[in-house]
């Protein structure tokens, strides 16, 4: 499972983050680290990025980018 | 390694003069979205200085004044959430903290969202340099019923800590007091070291250790412990510019943390700074267990909803140019007609008497003043796109606009964040252009750069202006609208057709915070209008005034010319007019004006108004009194403020005679027809960038090279629309 593959109002714990050089390192000086919750809120009008929760403020990013982000589906 | 070395002798200098007349160097660093802009506008308001960080382009604002007898040079780092290498404002915040050693951080955090903020503050208590945390939004944490233990974080940090509302203007006197204190307490000030965690601080000791033994000599010439993280954490930009000839010890160092985490350094590093803050954050920010739904979340639900997000963005843009335009547009009358009026006549009152020469008289007149004249008329449009440009920025909408976009912007191979600088383009191209700095990919850099003077500037817009309220009086705004989707759809277009030459390749990432919606206060709006105003005020002072004397001489040489045609502006636009009869305007006059507009494209006005314009002095009416005059100025002021009001709520207004067009406004008339107009103005629109956009392109990428590429694009690129306008046009029968 992939946060991409999350529905706005699911939530999830990220496993693992699969990307790799600035982009990761982006991604984690933004709170986006392995263990962290994270909740879908929404998807953009036309389909991408979307929004999501994590560390208590709003992300948006592509779906391209979320796929490289494993979660487990929590409730 | 020279630069640093002369910091240190400064240092040593600076160091032996009286503390009290020692200016003290405060640096203001935080997050994006944190409140630092509005702060330090209500901090350091109109004495603002703003600037640009050498050698590159990211915006530099600093402030000089004197706060309890002290002076306090205020430097604003650019808004970043980490100090890693990776993004230009990044290198340039921790590059300055680090070679240039301010006396003093300021670190402006915001209280609302102090898990991500203090992550920032992690890194920058690294540095060593005495901090004071500026915990800003603190009264709409407050209001959220967040409860935050100030002295804890002080005791846990080492720091000072004031609750800050820039937009409220409370604990701004404190901060400074508080920062003044710390800069003057001579031991004790700089944050406490953070434990890192045993397997990290092993790590650090064992670099430490091999860096005493091996390059004593760079651990003088960096701070510590940032030294030896970055260079554990083999940040490429530190790891280039120290140079170790040996780095085995870094792997041995590194060899045990790895294992033991399983990751990588980069990886290990940012979990361990982020868990500081995450534990930091429980001990001292106590949340109600009830949690309202916010007022962002409601908003979005409207505003980023499937089916309404892209109408309410369409709304929001149609909104912000209504607004801009009528609200300025009386004042921009109003200034015309005392330059056209007053000015002129005081001018030759003052002149004249003297005994100066008629060319003299002439050139006052009608090379400076109706030059300067045709700038001025349009400060008010640009303030008031301006400061709506920033409303939308300062209220959070902007990133909403990224969001919806991005897909869009996304398609055509750019960043959902190349709109913010295309948007900025419309106020102009300039500021548009170094905006592309946010973006972090060189390549979306160049393609957004290159489309941005795609967007109809303010400074085309005195030549719409001009040509609407001659052809299209009645729908004028419609006409004005048309032309900047012409040049929206025509960036798509080629957007796309760079993406499949020039740019090909993968495009980039987008991630992007969504800050909660917030009313920017009045203040700080005004403030960062003027900053931005004053510099397009500046720009086009300098350039525009010079190029309108230039043109004046022009006009007005070989010496003693006769008619304007034989001048040699007028010469130069003949032998280029031909080149314009196929798309509707080959006349000497019209070339001659696009001749000039390539130094600003405002400047087509002016030179039209100097060639079409009727000889000065011709008309002798009565003239009036000084006092006369003034009186007018005032009344007419005042008319201009009850005609905008009137028309932003859309009430009747009473029928304007048309006398006071002007001699240029009847030739131009009767020069062009509503097609050839049209055509023109597409033209002006789009043809090459102005020089000083130009200018901006090569500093932006240190090579003429993609100055050319624009340069070239998009004068074909002129042309080709211009005759499909007027050719199609003609056809269509609407007129030749």
């Amino acid at each position: 499972m992939n946060l991409a593959k999350l529905k706005p109002g699911q939530k999830g714990r990220i496993t693992s983050i699969g990307s790799i050089g600035p982009l990761k390192r982006r991604l984690m000086d933004m709170g986006v680290l392995v263990g962290e919750d994270v909740k879908v809120l929404k998807v953009a009008p036309m389909g991408d990025p979307i929004e999501v929760s994590i560390k208590s403020y709003n992300l948006s990013l592509r779906k391209k980018e979320a796929e490289g982000i494993a979660v487990e589906v929590a409730g | 390694m020279s630069t640093q070395l002369k910091y240190k002798e400064e240092e040593e200098t600076a160091g032996s003069a009286p503390a009290t007349a020692r200016t003290i160097t405060v640096a203001v660093a935080g997050n994006p979205n944190s409140g630092k802009s509005t702060l330090i506008n209500a901090i350091a308001g109109t004495r603002l200085h703003v600037g640009n960080w050498a050698g590159v382009t990211v915006e530099k604002k600093e402030a000089l004044f004197e706060f309890g007898g002290r002076k306090i040079r205020l430097v604003d780092l650019p808004g970043t959430y980490s100090l890693s290498p990776y993004s230009q404002e990044e290198i340039v915040a921790r590059d300055y903290l680090v070679h240039e050693r301010p006396d003093l951080i300021v670190n402006v955090v915001d209280a609302t969202n102090l898990e991500r903020n203090l992550y920032l503050t992690v890194q920058i208590m690294e540095l060593g340099i005495p901090v004071v945390m500026a915990l800003n939004i603190y009264d709409e944490a407050q209001e959220k019923g967040y409860r935050i233990d100030v002295k804890g974080i002080e005791e846990m940090l080492g720091i000072a800590v004031v609750p800050t509302s820039a937009t409220k203007k409370t604990g701004l006197d404190e901060l400074l007091s508080r920062a003044l204190a710390v800069a003057d307490s001579p031991t004790g000030s700089a944050p406490r070291k953070l434990n890192y965690g045993e397997d990290v601080e092993t790590a650090v000791d064992y670099v430490a250790e091999a860096l005493e033994r091996n390059y004593p000599s760079l651990l003088e010439r960096y701070p510590k412990r940032w030294l030896l993280l970055k260079i554990m954490e083999q940040d490429s930009q530190v790891l280039e510019k120290v140079n170790l000839a040996d780095q085995g010890f870094l792997d041995e160092a590194l060899h045990h943390l790895k294992r033991a985490h399983g990751e990588d350094i980069e990886s290990i590093m940012a979990d361990v700074r982020y868990s500081l803050a995450s534990g930091l954050t429980r001990e001292i920010l106590e949340k109600p267990e009830l949690r309202q739904t916010e007022l962002t979340e409601k908003i979005d639900r409207i505003v980023l909803n499937r089916f309404l997000g892209i109408p309410i963005f369409m709304l929001a843009m149609w909104l912000l140019f209504k607004l801009t335009f009528d609200l300025s547009a009386p004042y921009g009358d109003w200034l015309r007609a005392m330059t056209e009026g007053p000015f002129k006549r005081w001018a030759s009152a003052i002149l004249t008497p003297l005994g100066a020469p008629d060319w003299t008289v002439s050139l006052v007149n009608d090379g400076v003043i109706a030059g300067v004249g045709s700038v001025i008329v349009f400060v008010p449009v640009i303030f008031a796109m301006m400061f709506f440009i920033t409303f939308l920025e300062g209220s959070g909408y902007m990133a909403r606009a990224a969001f919806v976009m991005d897909r869009t912007m996304h398609s055509i191979g750019l960043h959902g964040k190349s709109f913010i600088p295309m948007l900025l383009g419309f106020g102009c191209n300039v500021p548009g252009i170094y905006a592309t700095r946010t973006l972090e990919n060189p390549k979306d850099k160049v393609l957004t750069a290159l489309l941005v003077p795609l967007m109809s500037c303010g400074a085309r817009l005195p030549v719409y202006v001009l040509f609407v309220g001659i052809f299209f009086p009645n729908n004028s705004g419609t006409v004005i609208w048309s032309l900047y989707i012409i040049g929206i759809l025509l960036a798509v277009f080629m957007g796309l057709i760079f993406k499949r030459t020039l740019f090909r390749g993968e495009a980039p990432m987008f991630i992007m915070e969504l800050p909660p919606y917030r009313m920017p206060s009045f203040s700080s709006l005004c403030v960062h209008t003027w900053e931005k105003g004053k510099h397009f005020l500046f720009k086009a002072g300098t350039y525009i005034f010079a190029v309108s004397v230039l043109v004046w001489f022009l006009l007005n040489l070989p010496w003693g010319v006769e008619h304007k045609r034989d001048s040699y502006l007028g010469q130069a636009g003949a032998a280029v007019a031909p080149i314009f009869q196929p798309v509707g305007f080959g006349t000497w006059e019209a070339a001659s004006s696009l001749i000039t507009g390539v130094i600003a494209k405002e400047i087509v006005v002016g030179t039209m108004g100097e060639i079409y314009a009727p000889k000065h002095g011709e008309e002798k009416k009565e003239i009036p009194t000084l006092k006369e005059d003034l009186k007018e100025i005032v009344t007419s002021f005042g008319e201009a403020s009850v005609k905008a009001m009137k028309t932003l709520l859309y009430l009747p207004q009473p029928e304007e005679k048309e006398e006071d067009q002007g001699g240029l406004k009847l030739a131009i008339g009767g020069a062009f027809t509503p097609l050839t107009a049209y055509a023109f103005m597409v033209f002006v629109l789009l043809y090459m960038p102005c020089v000083v956009a130009i200018a901006a392109m090569r500093q932006e990428f240190g090579t003429w090279k993609w100055a050319a590429v624009g340069l070239l694009y998009q004068t074909a690129l002129a042309w080709g629309a211009a005759l499909i306008v007027y050719q199609g046009g003609r056809l269509l029968g609407l007129g030749g």
